[in-house]
């Protein structure tokens, strides 16, 4: 009991933060619209720290309905050679963590919804709280968190519980039902389904286990679910679309800024404008999903 | 008048009021008829947990209206669910908007231990709080005089109850403690940003005796401060807001009580059969959820298997019949002098000969285990990273014994400085690719394993080389490597008549020599421990892989576990730098985290320059040519008896872990001493075996 006179003092730690899910916000206007949400994504800093600001500018005004914002990380175990390339070069390009709040602000700026995505151990360096405080002023929404699993999120569920941040976990095609259970649980504003079982890139193919996998995660109770990880084409888009609250794209859309040798940038005005076609085409695809 | 005295003249007013309706005498009579208390001490510790005291309220002067609460039996049985072992209700109307009727209510709806949290003052307080069914009352300290405090005490203990005794400073600890109090709340916020002063709880809590019961009292909302308060000695926690205004109230508790368990189950001792997920601090499974199947899996075959007495029988016979344990431990006396002559005492220095294993390192203890699980889980494809390229050598080589497909990634760097081994992978049959991705060292060859591993886990096993990654590989290779010092104390004992040895010496890059041959001594005080990391150019140049030492590693999660990271002020992996490709590495198993952490094992460095000075020493003192992984032992060695003659010791027993033969590094120690022309040097590098360029 907080009596003694000694301890008392008008600051208060924040307590729960009970603002609706910024990501459930938008299901329901597109659910409206009778169509999934377009996510895409992209690393901030790539190429460089200003171009990506460009870059998110474009993908929203050319269909994307949330962006994942990713920060580009020295390891990054998930991710195959598109998206490790463009970390390197956003990295080289002297990316830094605090620049990509900017990066937010531009996304809601320009009506998307801001996520970001984020190997683990760059938030806990940058402080999990201080992390949160910061991402919710800018305008963030959710954080998407590949390496890290419920089990050992108590730190950042704390940190999203008091700044009304939507969490997003994954799932795997392998995933056994206690475990959708679990991320189900623990997650916020939707569950990302990883549509195989491997590293982001894109795929000429889908198998048909995504959406299984989405019925298995909503049976678990998940209320939103998105598919992402190998889809790279307006019929991938639109068929996953058909049964999954979103279409998560990544690689597809890094491509597009990168130069044929896949490492090194492609010019800028060239990139951004393979960017807006990319995207309008993903969109449509997006758009189409359930209307056919 | 401060806050304080107005909430408790208000309380007992309140009180007064009640007793002109029903007397002292009355509610003693009351009292007399209600259930007997649950005794709350063998509620608030446990040995597995940190009780959870979830609390019923709806305001407090100092945040206003927190919930409304409408059903507050709903909310305790709700909290109850959730694994609470106590509940606190307010009953204190003013300012709280508590009542004996919420109190009431929560009495009926559970029957775990009760706590009415009120401004008592008197002893009609305290009756009444019995005649309600109260299992514990609060008494706050800086609201009574000595003598009231202990007389309230007295009279709560006589009734069956249990005072949760409320402290703010060292000055009332003392006083709760000379009024005899059992459970002492303990607050202990940060005035100035009001977190968790886990140093000023430790400074609080820190010595009251073993049988007081330390509750944590305020500012604990989430797993954070559960976890804080319980490493800080903690013995419960009681909970208001984060529990009262959460969404799910069950899962909010849940969460805490998970928190609580996963702190005990992270210290338990002895030290040498602690197992994982976490290691103190450390630890744990930071990896993709694609993983988690896997590694569940793994650890489930894993337990069997060590429960199976058929697979300890398989793996002991390989052990000897294939590896050529036990490896000897060998007296170097000559070695020894020349420490004697450099430091100026006479230590008996013993080599633990695990560079006379096949294959020449320890590497194959943990690959022949872990094969033989392959085997259990039906898996038929084995991938494995590798450094210096021990580690894969041994995978290899396992597979080829037992048919199983195998594929080794490597560092671009590291295949050039160790081509030999290159070259031996392939003749055993195994697919060795050459990574040339970030830093093109182990870490980055452990990324490309992972990667293998998320796409292909359905049939492949990855075969970690060391004590650091997810849960359970630390535990694992660590039980798969123990061996060493298990054989090391019963040779040192039925070889040369030693109990005991005064210190053992180990390389430590991810550090499973070094867990291997420490494990057997970790609970016998009388040995000290003693673990040297790669210091490369020194920890100053930059050029190292230090990460024990101030200044370099920090706590962060790295490939599989949180443990102690060589990274910049973004939280980007540093390049780190050795001689040897072995120990270059940008972090360190988490169960040598913890070892630091807790003192029980010493970390030191030694430079590229010491370590090609034991090399060179040992080679020609006692005719062995030691990996140069192992000279930082060897270099090591040299440290600690500096160390232990400052400690008093004259002739101290020194085991030094040997963790592999030098053969391989002949092309590195040719050129360092001179011996092979820059020529040949050079043309030792181009016909390196490089293994194929991954995409």
């Amino acid at each position: 009991m907080n009596t003694n006179e000694h301890t008392e003092t008008p600051v208060q730690p924040l307590g729960f933060n009970h603002r609706d899910s910024p990501c459930e916000t938008m299901f329901r206007r597109l659910d409206a619209e009778g169509r999934p949400a377009f996510i895409g994504y992209l690393p901030y800093g790539f190429p460089d720290p200003d171009a990506s600001l460009d870059a998110l500018h474009t993908m929203v005004g050319h269909g994307v309905d949330a962006v994942e914002i990713g920060l580009p990380y020295s390891d990054p175990v998930m991710d195959g050679p598109v998206i490790q390339a463009a970390s390197q070069i956003a990295l080289g390009a002297g990316e830094r963590i605090a620049g990509v709040f900017r990066a937010v602000e531009a996304v809601a700026e320009a009506g998307g919804v801001p996520l970001v995505m984020s190997y683990w151990n760059l938030v806990f360096h940058y402080g999990v709280e201080r992390f949160a405080r910061d991402f919710a002023n800018a305008g963030g929404a959710g954080l998407i968190t590949p390496d890290l699993i419920p089990d050992e999120a108590g730190e950042w569920i704390e940190a999203s519980d008091r700044h009304g941040l939507d969490r997003v976990f994954l799932v795997s095609p392998d995933s056994a039902d206690d475990r959708l259970a679990t991320v189900a649980r623990d997650s916020r504003g939707f569950v990302y389904a990883a549509a195989r079982m491997g590293v982001t890139g894109e795929r000429s193919t889908l198998s048909a286990s995504p959406e299984q996998l989405v019925a298995r995660t909503r049976q678990a109770g998940a209320r939103r679910v998105c598919v992402g990880i190998g889809v790279s084409t307006a019929e991938q888009a639109a068929k996953v679309g058909a049964y999954a609250d979103g279409v998560i794209v990544g690689s597809a859309l890094v491509h597009t800024l990168l130069a044929d040798d896949g490492r090194s940038p492609r010019d800028t005005a060239e990139g951004l404008r393979l960017l807006a076609a990319k995207s309008d085409e993903l969109a449509a695809g997006v758009r189409a999903a359930r209307s056919r | 008048m401060s806050v304080l005295d107005e909430l408790v003249s208000g309380a007992v007013e309140d009180a007064k009021t009640r007793e002109a309706r029903v007397s002292l005498d009355q509610v003693r009579e009351q009292a007399a008829q209600a259930p007997a208390p649950i005794d709350a001490i063998r509620w608030l510790r446990r040995a597995d947990a940190v009780p959870v005291i979830a609390e019923i309220k709806r305001a407090s002067p100092s945040k206003g209206h927190l919930a409304d609460i409408p059903d507050p039996a709903a909310l305790a049985r709700d909290y109850e669910s959730g694994g609470a072992s106590a509940i606190s209700c307010l009953t204190e109307g003013r300012r709280f908007l508590g009542s004996l009727d919420d109190f009431d209510r929560v009495r009926a709806a559970v029957h775990i231990p009760l706590l009415r949290k009120d401004f008592i003052a008197t002893d009609y307080q305290v009756w009444e709080s019995r005649a309600h069914g109260a299992d514990m009352v609060l008494l706050i300290v800086a609201a009574l005089d000595d003598d009231r405090l202990g007389h309230l005490i007295d009279l709560t203990h006589e009734l069956g109850m249990v005072a949760l005794v409320e402290t703010h400073t060292r000055e009332e600890i003392a006083r709760a403690r000379r009024a005899g109090a059992k459970v002492i709340g303990i607050n202990a916020r940060n005035l100035k940003d009001l977190s968790v002063d886990v140093d000023k709880y430790r400074e609080l809590a820190g010595d009251l005796p073993d049988d007081v019961i330390r509750v944590a009292e305020s500012g604990v909302f989430g797993a954070v401060e559960v976890e804080d308060y319980a490493r800080a000695g903690a013995d419960a926690v009681l909970v208001g807001e984060g529990v009262a205004t959460a969404d799910d109230h069950t899962l909010a508790v849940r969460r805490l009580v998970a928190a609580g368990e996963r702190v005990k189950a992270s210290e338990t001792t002895p030290l040498s059969r602690h197992e994982g997920p976490y290691f103190g601090r450390f630890g744990g499974r930071y990896v993709p959820e694609a993983l988690i199947t896997a590694l569940d899996e793994l650890e489930r075959v894993y337990e069997e298997a060590k429960a199976d007495p058929a697979f300890h029988q398989e793996l002991m016979t390989l052990q000897q019949r294939y590896v050529g344990r036990p490896s000897p431990l060998t007296e170097a006396p000559r070695f020894a002098a020349r420490i004697g002559e450099k430091v100026g005492i006479t230590p008996r220095v013993f080599l633990k000969r695990e560079d006379l294993n096949h294959t020449g390192a320890h590497k194959i203890n943990n690959a022949l285990g872990q094969a033989l699980l392959v085997k259990r889980m039906g898996k038929t494809r084995v991938i494995a990273e590798t450094g210096a390229g021990q580690h894969g050598v041994a995978t290899a080589t396992v597979c080829a014994m037992l048919g199983l497909k195998c594929r080794i990634y490597m560092g671009q760097i590291d295949a050039r400085r160790q081509a030999l081994n290159v070259a031996r992978m392939r003749m055993l049959g195994a697919e060795v690719v050459e990574v040339t991705l970030g830093d093109r060292i182990l870490k980055d060859a452990i990324n490309e394993a992972l990667r293998d591993w998320v796409t292909n886990v359905k049939d492949t096993h990855y075969l970690l080389g060391t004590v650091a990654g997810p849960h359970p590989f630390p535990s694992m290779v660590r039980d798969f490597q123990k061996i060493i010092g298990e054989e090391a104390a019963e040779q040192l004992r039925d070889w040369y008549g030693i109990d005991h040895p005064d210190a053992v010496c180990a390389c430590v890059g991810g550090g499973s020599n070094a867990i291997g041959v420490m494990n057997a001594f970790l609970d016998d005080p009388r040995v000290r421990l003693y673990g040297y990391e790669a210091g490369g150019k020194g920890p100053a140049s930059g050029r190292h892989a230090v990460r024990f030492a101030p200044g370099t590693g920090q706590l962060g999660m790295f490939q599989g576990a949180k443990s102690y990271v060589l990274e910049n002020s973004e939280g980007q992996t540093l390049d780190t730098y050795s001689i040897s490709a072995g120990l270059d590495y940008a972090s360190v198993g988490p169960e040598h985290a913890w070892l630091k952490e807790i003192g029980r094992v010493t970390y030191d460095w030694a430079t590229d320059e010491e370590a090609m000075d034991a090399f060179r020493d040992l080679s020609q003192t006692e005719g062995i040519i030691p990996a140069i992984e192992s000279s930082h032992a060897l270099a090591g060695a040299y440290k600690a008896a500096a160390d232990l003659k400052e400690r008093g010791y004259e002739h101290p027993v020194m085991i030094v872990n040997v963790s592999g033969r030098g053969d391989k590094d002949m092309a590195t120690a040719g050129k360092w001493f001179g011996y092979l022309t820059d020529e040949q040097a050079a043309a030792l590098d181009v016909t390196g075996a490089h293994g194929s360029q991954v995409a």
